[in-house]
């Protein structure tokens, strides 16, 4: 009985899957669009399907092909995933991009997929089209989401193709039912450009039997009660596979905005959510913003709590063997821990167990206080921010994956939570770690010690979610390949408690003049640590040291007892540099654990912050190729006369 | 047996004066007048709940008593806590325990209130039979008086335990700040005190948990256990929602151990308030373990019907209260999908 409870449903394809799930869940909220704080509209599985038999048939009617490409462009709103349907149930796959895509990129993406018919979500989008409409011969229809929208001549209006659908199908047309059974595993149900960290946006190939794979491979349980709140773009394929996983098993999808986020948490009071780490390290903040404004009698007990919680959740993931193991632990020093770690666990116990009642509660009522599991994903998330969601009570799990793997490769289990790891691979999915120098197998291989795990590479994956290929770029694709085996370009290891830990990007190396070779990631990621740093990026290819780009944060300082008014105050300011210095030499030393080489020896703070879509990707990812560009007369003058300047 | 007089040392009597005065101020504070009114607006469950409370737990304690054959002071103290209205400590674990809140703090204010008349008439009606065999002892060795329990007294001391109660629900209405902090000192001050009173008493009187009869242990143990075992199944046998039944459980096991410890400090003498004391003590002791094993139990068993119970409640609060969840047919079990309360239940009270 309970197992039927939390069943996912089976199916061939994303059609398939859609009508199975209206009639599985019938009238149950499948999406809910906010148009207050305490007023959001649902719509069923059972609507959503009609609506989407509807606008499919409209879109045939239109001459929207089997195996077509329909261009998407727009980000979470209900027309955006009824699009979806519709283009699923004729057959055709789309090609997503979000409002902020540039024109350039408009412009490549709708030659380069060969898009005739295009939705867009907003009247602005429609306009920018129009505007390159003689670049765009191949462009036959527009098509506006936004229903308040003021279409142009020759622009249709969704509710119309809509009309017009229901109408036929009124009339007896069963044109879509043909097209749903017309659909085979390996055709795209998408078609995604990514213009990731570097380079010009490709087009990646994802079949239904991707997507599929997906929504039946990812852990977790989940049944019709679960609430999903969706922050991330839709548009990226790891928020898509979350809302195809989420009507799966039958759960509502509820759209909020980064902008209404906290308020949202304490409405919906979600179960279920993913989010990349830039949102988490937002909530971290704000959640000790909130203790440190707390009565002081309070923030003791917090603090109380927190020290009990860590104490507790140290041992206890000591005792069920989940901590992070990079190198084998001899089997005496296990011995030698494990009544320490006993004797602390059970002591602690109690106290925990008040403080978590009384204290810690609290702190996850401020998320809602529903939260079984939340993903992270899109970016490595800081090792602070991990341990402290971890010890507060709301496990973060972390996954791995990218556009070209759809995109879920690894992902640490609820029951399995080793903080610092991404997890095991999912299921169906096997994972090989290849030494970049000599392109040798190390893991995984009978020869090595403990068949090459802790040993580092680059990381291959094979398994159902990896892409068809790049789309109508053959050298890529083959490039993208070896041997079978899908080349992610990230560094990792397998740990000894067969997890995946992700060590950086192997194209983001830094190489020094001294032939070092400098991972930036962890660099970075501990810089970010201070409450001065908001974003910052390690540069220093072909140099004798390392520098790094620092934007700070303007609240945290104060100039002469006042706050500056802006980031061009802070650069020049001689106090600002020195706390910022300081910073540096605290965070990245020796004794820290990082290597002589991989030392600061220079510093600049920039006047502006990286912005989404700009130098950050829409994951806050930094795209190193950009900021290397934009600010590129601040490192020639970093690396002008040799290093020592700053430090 | 051979009991140690004089359990407490002036100064411990002080630090547990204390001790009731925070909790009871902590209690207050996390009240409001809505409260109140909130017990008018689930008769049913607040009645259920006090037949629970005061029917069924004064009968556990009496039956325990005779079953066990306890020494007469036990048997009074066993009994005095079976008649004790419920504490905030039930509302902590009623909520950890996917239970519902909002009845679980109904029914602690009206059994408060209702104590005040209720625990001398049920005292007086159940002890009778332990009350002569005091008498008897007394006499033998020479007293010249019966013993009798202390109506009045019992009754000024509840009066006296209420009035931090409304300090502290002043205090809510003047500074909120101060009242959640006050809230959650509480708990804390009560768990050391509960320690250092039973670390003072083993240091002391070592071999006081020796000379305990093993009875009174299973006896402090029991009650606790029983009244959740009885409250659950009397509270489904009549037919409440299993949230209401959670919290009911909770509510008729978890007594007021505070205000315990004020009355047998201000009606009750030697020789039977030591013994009384070390039973209230090992009661508080021994309940806090139990009701959080009882509440990890109800929070696993009772996932499912909560997570029904909080996603049609959040439908109504987003999509309007008309909104009508329908789940699939084979989703919900009998019980559940006969139950009218099933969406509409009294919102949590959450802050």
């Amino acid at each position: 009985m309970q197992k039927t409870k939390n069943e996912r449903i089976v199916a061939d394809n994303l059609a398939d899957l859609y009508q199975k799930a209206a009639n599985r869940f019938e009238s149950l909220p499948a999406f809910a669009t906010r148009e207050n704080a305490l007023q959001w509209k649902p719509v069923s599985f059972r609507e959503l399907c009609n609506q989407g038999l509807d606008l499919a048939t409209g879109l045939i009617d239109l001459g929207v092909e089997a195996r077509d490409h329909v261009g998407l462009f727009g980000d979470n709103r209900f027309e955006w995933i009824l699009s979806d349907y519709a283009v699923q149930f004729c057959g055709a796959a789309d090609v997503p991009r979000g409002r902020d895509v540039s024109d350039n990129e408009l412009e490549y993406i709708v030659t380069h997929a060969g898009i005739e018919v295009c939705f867009v979500e907003t009247e602005v989008l429609q306009n920018r089209l129009l505007h390159m409409k003689q670049k765009l011969p191949g462009l036959r229809e527009i098509i506006v989401l936004d229903p308040k929208a003021q279409v142009k001549e020759g622009v249709r209006k969704l509710k119309d193709i809509l009309n017009t659908g229901a109408r036929l199908r009124s009339e007896g047309d069963t044109r879509v039912f043909g097209r749903i059974k017309g659909i085979r595993p390996d055709d795209l149900f998408t078609l995604i450009y990514t213009s990731g960290t570097t380079g010009r946006p490709k087009g990646v190939m994802l079949t239904h039997a991707n997507m599929i794979s997906q929504t039946r491979n990812l852990p977790g349980i989940h049944n019709p009660n679960d609430r999903t709140l969706s922050v991330l773009p839709v548009w990226h394929v790891f928020e898509r596979v979350i809302e195809m996983y989420t009507i799966s098993f039958g759960g509502c999808t509820y759209y909020s905005s980064i902008q209404t986020l906290g308020t949202d948490m304490i409405n919906v009071e979600p179960t279920f959510m993913a989010s990349a780490p830039r949102l988490w390290e937002k909530i971290h903040e704000k959640i000790w913003k909130g203790v440190k404004s707390s009565h002081p009698v309070r923030q003791v007990l917090f603090h109380i709590a927190y020290f009990l919680s860590r104490q507790y959740k140290v041992s206890e993931s000591f005792l069920n063997k989940r901590f992070l193991e990079i190198r084998k632990k001899p089997w005496w020093e296990l011995m030698f821990l494990f009544p320490f770690h006993l004797v602390r666990w059970l002591i602690v116990l109690p106290w925990y167990g008040f403080f978590n009642a009384a204290v810690l509660e609290r702190i996850r009522l401020s998320a809602g206080g529903s939260l079984a599991a939340t993903i992270s994903g899109g970016g490595a998330l800081p090792i602070h921010i991990d341990r402290f969601f971890n010890y507060v009570g709301i496990p973060v799990l972390e996954g791995y994956g990218l556009t070209e793997t759809s995109p879920v490769i690894s992902v640490r289990p609820k029951l399995n939570l080793v903080v610092g790891s991404v997890g095991p691979p999912i299921k169906d999915t096997q994972v090989r770690i290849l030494d970049v120098e000599t392109g040798q197998v190390l893991f995984p291989n009978k020869d090595l010690p403990y068949e090459g795990r802790s040993m580092r590479g680059e990381i291959q994956v094979r398994g159902p979610q990896v892409m068809a290929g790049y789309y109508k770029d053959e050298e890529l694709t083959k490039d993208a390949f070896q041997d079978g085996w899908f080349r992610t370009g990230d560094l990792g290891m397998m740990t000894h408690n067969d997890c995946l830990k992700i060590l950086g990007r192997s194209k983001a190396t830094i190489v020094l003049s001294s032939g070092e070779n400098v991972e930036p990631e962890p660099i970075e990621m501990r810089l970010q640590q201070s409450q001065y740093i908001d974003q910052c990026m390690v540069v220093g290819q072909d140099q004798k040291s390392l520098g790094v780009l620092i934007v700070p944060v303007l609240e945290a300082f104060r100039l002469n007892g006042k706050q500056p008014d802006s980031l061009e105050d802070l650069v020049l300011n001689k106090e600002a540099v020195q706390v910022i210095r300081q910073e540096i030499r605290r965070l990245i030393s020796i004794s820290s654990g990082f290597k002589n080489y991989e030392l600061i020896r220079d510093f600049r703070l920039l006047d502006r912050s990286f912005r989404v879509g700009h130098e950050l990707t829409n994951l806050f990812k930094v795209k190193r190729h950009v900021v290397a560009a934009e600010f590129n007369n601040v490192i020639q003058d970093l690396f002008l006369n040799g290093s020592n300047k700053n430090m | 047996m051979e009991f140690p007089s004089q359990l407490l040392y002036a100064q411990d009597q002080a630090l547990l004066a204390i001790m009731i005065f925070v909790i009871m101020l902590g209690m207050g504070s996390s009240l409001t007048v809505n409260d109140f009114k909130a017990v008018a607006r689930s008769p049913r469950g607040v009645f259920i709940g006090f037949l629970s409370q005061f029917g069924l737990m004064p009968l556990i304690a009496l039956g325990l008593s005779i079953l066990l054959g306890l020494p007469p002071a036990f048997a009074i103290a066993l009994i005095l806590i079976g008649c004790l209205p419920g504490g905030t400590t039930s509302n902590m674990f009623a909520y950890f325990s996917r239970g519902s809140v909002a009845l679980s703090i109904s029914m602690t204010t009206a059994s408060t209130v209702v104590a005040l008349f209720m625990m001398p008439l049920l005292l007086n009606l159940y002890t009778v039979r332990f009350t002569s065999q005091i008498s008897e002892t007394m006499r033998a060795a020479g007293a010249e008086a019966d013993f009798v329990i202390p109506t009045g007294n019992i009754i000024s001391s509840l009066v006296l335990v209420l009035v931090p109660v409304a300090m502290g629900m002043i205090l809510r209405k003047k500074s909120p700040g101060w009242a959640k902090t006050a809230e959650d000192t509480a708990g804390f001050v009560a768990i050391m005190v509960i320690l250092y009173l039973i670390l003072t008493a083993f240091i002391r009187h070592g071999g006081l948990f020796l000379q305990t009869p093993i009875q009174v242990y299973i006896a402090t143990i029991g009650i606790g256990m029983a009244g959740f075992f009885f409250g659950y199944w009397f509270s489904r046998l009549v037919g409440m929602y299993p949230l209401f039944q959670r919290a009911i459980s909770l509510e008729t096991g978890i007594q007021n151990g505070p205000v315990s410890f004020a009355i047998i400090l201000l009606s009750f003498n030697e020789p039977v308030q030591s013994q009384m004391l070390w039973l209230a003590i090992l009661y508080s002791t021994f309940i806090v373990m139990s009701s959080s094993v009882i509440t990890l139990y109800f929070r696993h068993k009772g996932k499912f019907d909560w997570d029904v119970y909080k996603n049609t409640q959040i439908h109504n609060r987003l999509f309007g209260n008309e909104y009508v969840t329908n789940y699939p047919k084979d989703f919900l079990p009998e019980r559940l999908k006969r139950d009218p309360s099933q969406g509409t239940s009294p919102i949590q009270k959450r802050d």
